[in-house]
C-alpha cells in the first residue's frame, strides 16, 4: 500500500491495461452481469414493490385525509404530522412503548445472557437443558398470549391459585394497572431465543483467554467483566437493536386482550402500545391518512434510535475482527 | 470447577426449566378441565377426571379444520417460494458479478433492520386496491421477494464452494441456471432444511398478515385461535381456548423437537462428504 488510488488514476500503463482487458473480456462479462440481475431479480423486484412502494404509498396518504373508502380525499399538507401533538393518545403510546421497551430489551438480554453463560458450562445434559429452555420461545405468539390470559385469569388462573395458597386475596390481572406485568412476563418467557444468541457469541470466545486470565490470579467475575463482556460486546449490541426495533413494533397486546384488530381500541390503557393505536386509527376508526402518518413516524423513530445507538456504541463495543471482515 | 458450585448450577438450571415449562403444563391442563372445575376457585391443578371431550369440543366449535387447511397452505406456499426465492438470489450475490452489486448487497443487509410491520399496513391498502385481499397471492408475492435474512445465509453457504466446480461445468458448456439447479443447490440442504424450519414456523405463527388479509371465514388458526372460541355472551370458553392452542402450537413443537435431530444429522453426513 505505497501508492494511493489516486497515484494509481494518474500513471497511464495501468489505465492501457485495464481498458485493453476490458476490451478482451467484455462479452462474456456483460453476459454475466446479466445473469447477476437476472438472479438477484426476485429480491430486486420484491424490495421495490413490497418495501420502497407502500412506503411511498404510506407517505402520500399520510398527506392526505382519506378514509380509505370514499374515492375523493384530499390533500391537507403536514396537518396529520402536526395532529401526532395534538392526539394525547399518540404521544402516550409512544411513550409507554419506550418505557416498555426500556424495561424489557435489557432484562431480556440479560437474563438470556445468564442462562448463556450457565449453559456454557460443561455439564451433563446442557443439551436438553438448552432445549427445553428454548422451547418457550418458538411457541407462536398466539399460543403464547393464550397461555398468558389462561395463567393471569381471574379465577381459573395458576398465578391467582398461586396467591390464594399463600393466603393472598385475588388479583385481577389482565386489567389496569396490573396488565403491563402480564406483558413484561410474557416478553421474559422468550428469553431463550437471546440466550441462543448469547450462547453463539460465548462459543467463538477462545477459552484460552479466559484461561489465561485466571492463571494470572483474576476471579470469576474479573475474567467476566474484562474478557468475556468485551468480547461479546458486538453480539449484544445486535441484540439491542433488533430487540428495540421488535419491542417499538409489538402488537402483543393485542393478543393478550381482544385477539382481533378491530378490537385495537378496547386494550386496557396499561398496554396500549403504539402500534395497538395504528391498528385503532386504522381498522376502528378508518382514518387512514392519519394512520399512515403515524407509520411514517414509527418509521423516522425507530431510524435515529438505530443510529444513535450505532453511534453511542462506536466507542464500547469491541471487535476483534472488523465489521467489514478486515483483520 | 468444584462440586458445590456444580451443584448449584444444577439446582439454578433446573428452577429455570421448571418455570419455563410451567405455562405450558398450565395449558395442557386447562385443556382437560371440564366447566366445573374451571369455575371452581382457588383453581385445581391437574382435573380429578381429565375431560378429553373439550378436543373434540374445541375442534367442532370453530372452523377448525378448515382453518389448518389454510394455515397449512399459507406456510407451504411461504415456505417453498420464500426457500427456492432466497437460494436464487442468493446464488446470484455469491456467484456472479456486475456493477451495482456491492450497492445492492448493502442495501440487502440494511433491510433486514426495517421494520417489517410498518409496511404491512401500506401493503394492505395496495393489495385491496388490486383485489389480492381475501386471496393467497399477497403470500406469492412476499414468497417470491425471498427473505433478506436467508438470502444471507444461502449467499454465505454458496461462496464458500470451491470456484473448480462452476468452472468445470461452465466447460461441459452449462449456463448459471444449470449449474445454481444441478449443481448448487442439491449441495445446499442443511441451509435448506434451515429455511424450510424459519419460513414454515414464522408462516404458522403469523397473526396480523392473515388478520389483515384474510376474511373470518377463510382465516388461518393463528386468528381462530385468537377469537373464535367464545360462548353465546362472548365470554371467552377457557378450556375449549387451551385445547385449541394445544392442537395449534403441537405441530411447531414437534417441528422443532424434529429439527434438532435432523440439524445434527445433516452436519455429520455433510462431513462425511
Amino acid at each position: 500500500m505505497t501508492s494511493t488510488p489516486t497515484d494509481v488514476r494518474r500513471s497511464p500503463a495501468p489505465t492501457l491495461v485495464t481498458s485493453r482487458e476490458r476490451r478482451k473480456k467484455k462479452p462474456p462479462s456483460l453476459k454475466r452481469a446479466r445473469t447477476f440481475y437476472l438472479f438477484v431479480a426476485p429480491w430486486v423486484l420484491g424490495f421495490v414493490g413490497l418495501t420502497v412502494f407502500p412506503l411511498g404509498y404510506a407517505f402520500w396518504l399520510s398527506l392526505t385525509d382519506s378514509d380509505g373508502l370514499s374515492p375523493r380525499t384530499h390533500f391537507v399538507g403536514f396537518d396529520n404530522y402536526l395532529e401526532v401533538f395534538r392526539d394525547p393518545l399518540t404521544l402516550s403510546s409512544l411513550g409507554r412503548t419506550g418505557l416498555f421497551a426500556l424495561i424489557t430489551v435489557p432484562l431480556s438480554i440479560l437474563a438470556g445472557l445468564l442462562l448463556a453463560v450457565m449453559l456454557n458450562q460443561p455439564i451433563r445434559g446442557r443439551g436438553l437443558l438448552r432445549g427445553l429452555i428454548y422451547l418457550p420461545a418458538v411457541v407462536p405468539p398466539v399460543g403464547a398470549a393464550l397461555t398468558f390470559r389462561l395463567i393471569f385469569d381471574r379465577d381459573a388462573g395458576a398465578a391467582n391459585g398461586i396467591l390464594s395458597g399463600l393466603g393472598s386475596n385475588p388479583i385481577t390481572w389482565l386489567v389496569d394497572p396490573n396488565v403491563r406485568y402480564v406483558l413484561y412476563a410474557l416478553v421474559l418467557w422468550g428469553c431463550g431465543g437471546s440466550m441462543i444468541i448469547s450462547l453463539a457469541g460465548l462459543q467463538d470466545i477462545p477459552k484460552e483467554l479466559q484461561e489465561a486470565a485466571l492463571v494470572d490470579g483474576a476471579s470469576y467475575w474479573q475474567s467476566f467483566t474484562r474478557i468475556t463482556v468485551p468480547l461479546l460486546s458486538p453480539v449484544i449490541l445486535f441484540q439491542v437493536i433488533t430487540g428495540i426495533i421488535g419491542s417499538l413494533q409489538s402488537f402483543a397486546p393485542l393478543l393478550l386482550s381482544s385477539g382481533t384488530l378491530s378490537g385495537a381500541g378496547t386494550v386496557p390503557q396499561g398496554n396500549y402500545l403504539y402500534m395497538i393505536h395504528v391498528f385503532a386509527q386504522y381498522f376502528s376508526a378508518a382514518r387512514f391518512g392519519y394512520a399512515s402518518a403515524m407509520l411514517w413516524l414509527l418509521f423516522g423513530v425507530i431510524l435515529l434510535v438505530t443510529l444513535v445507538i450505532l453511534k453511542v456504541s462506536a466507542r464500547t463495543v469491541f471487535y476483534t475482527v472488523e465489521p467489514e471482515g478486515r483483520r | 470447577m468444584n462440586r458445590s458450585y456444580r451443584w448449584a448450577l444444577y439446582v439454578v438450571l433446573l428452577a429455570v426449566v421448571l418455570v419455563m415449562l410451567s405455562p405450558i403444563v398450565w395449558l395442557v391442563s386447562t385443556s382437560l378441565k371440564s366447566p366445573a372445575e374451571m369455575a371452581s376457585f382457588p383453581p385445581t391443578w391437574w382435573p380429578a377426571h381429565p375431560r378429553l371431550a373439550n378436543y373434540s369440543e374445541a375442534v367442532s366449535k370453530v372452523n377448525f379444520v378448515g382453518a389448518a387447511q389454510n394455515s397449512l397452505a399459507i406456510a407451504l406456499i411461504s415456505t417453498t417460494l420464500t426457500t427456492l426465492s432466497s437460494a436464487w438470489v442468493g446464488f446470484g450475490f455469491a456467484r456472479l458479478t456486475a456493477p451495482g452489486k456491492k450497492q445492492l448487497f448493502v442495501i440487502l443487509l440494511a433491510t433486514m433492520m426495517l421494520p417489517g410491520i410498518v409496511t404491512l399496513v401500506p401493503t394492505y391498502l395496495i393489495f385491496a386496491k388490486l383485489h389480492m385481499v381475501n386471496t393467497y397471492w399477497p403470500w406469492v408475492a412476499w414468497g417470491l421477494g425471498g427473505s433478506a435474512f436467508l438470502i444471507f445465509l444461502f449467499r454465505q453457504f454458496f461462496a464458500g464452494i470451491p470456484r473448480e466446480l462452476e468452472e468445470a461445468a461452465i466447460i461441459d458448456g452449462c449456463g448459471y441456471i444449470r449449474i445454481f439447479w444441478r449443481i448448487f443447490l442439491p449441495q445446499s440442504w442443511p441451509v435448506i432444511a434451515a429455511s424450510v424450519i424459519l419460513s414454515f414456523t414464522h408462516a404458522w405463527g403469523d397473526f396480523v398478515g392473515p388478520a389483515m388479509f384474510l376474511s373470518q371465514d377463510s382465516t388461518t388458526l393463528a386468528v381462530a385461535m385468537a377469537s373464535g372460541y367464545v360462548n353465546s355472551q362472548g365470554l371467552p370458553l377457557n378450556n375449549l381456548v387451551a385445547a385449541g392452542a394445544v392442537l395449534y402450537v403441537l405441530p411447531v413443537l414437534l417441528l422443532f423437537l424434529f429439527m434438532q435431530r435432523r440439524f445434527v444429522s445433516g452436519f455429520t453426513t455433510s462431513g462425511i462428504k
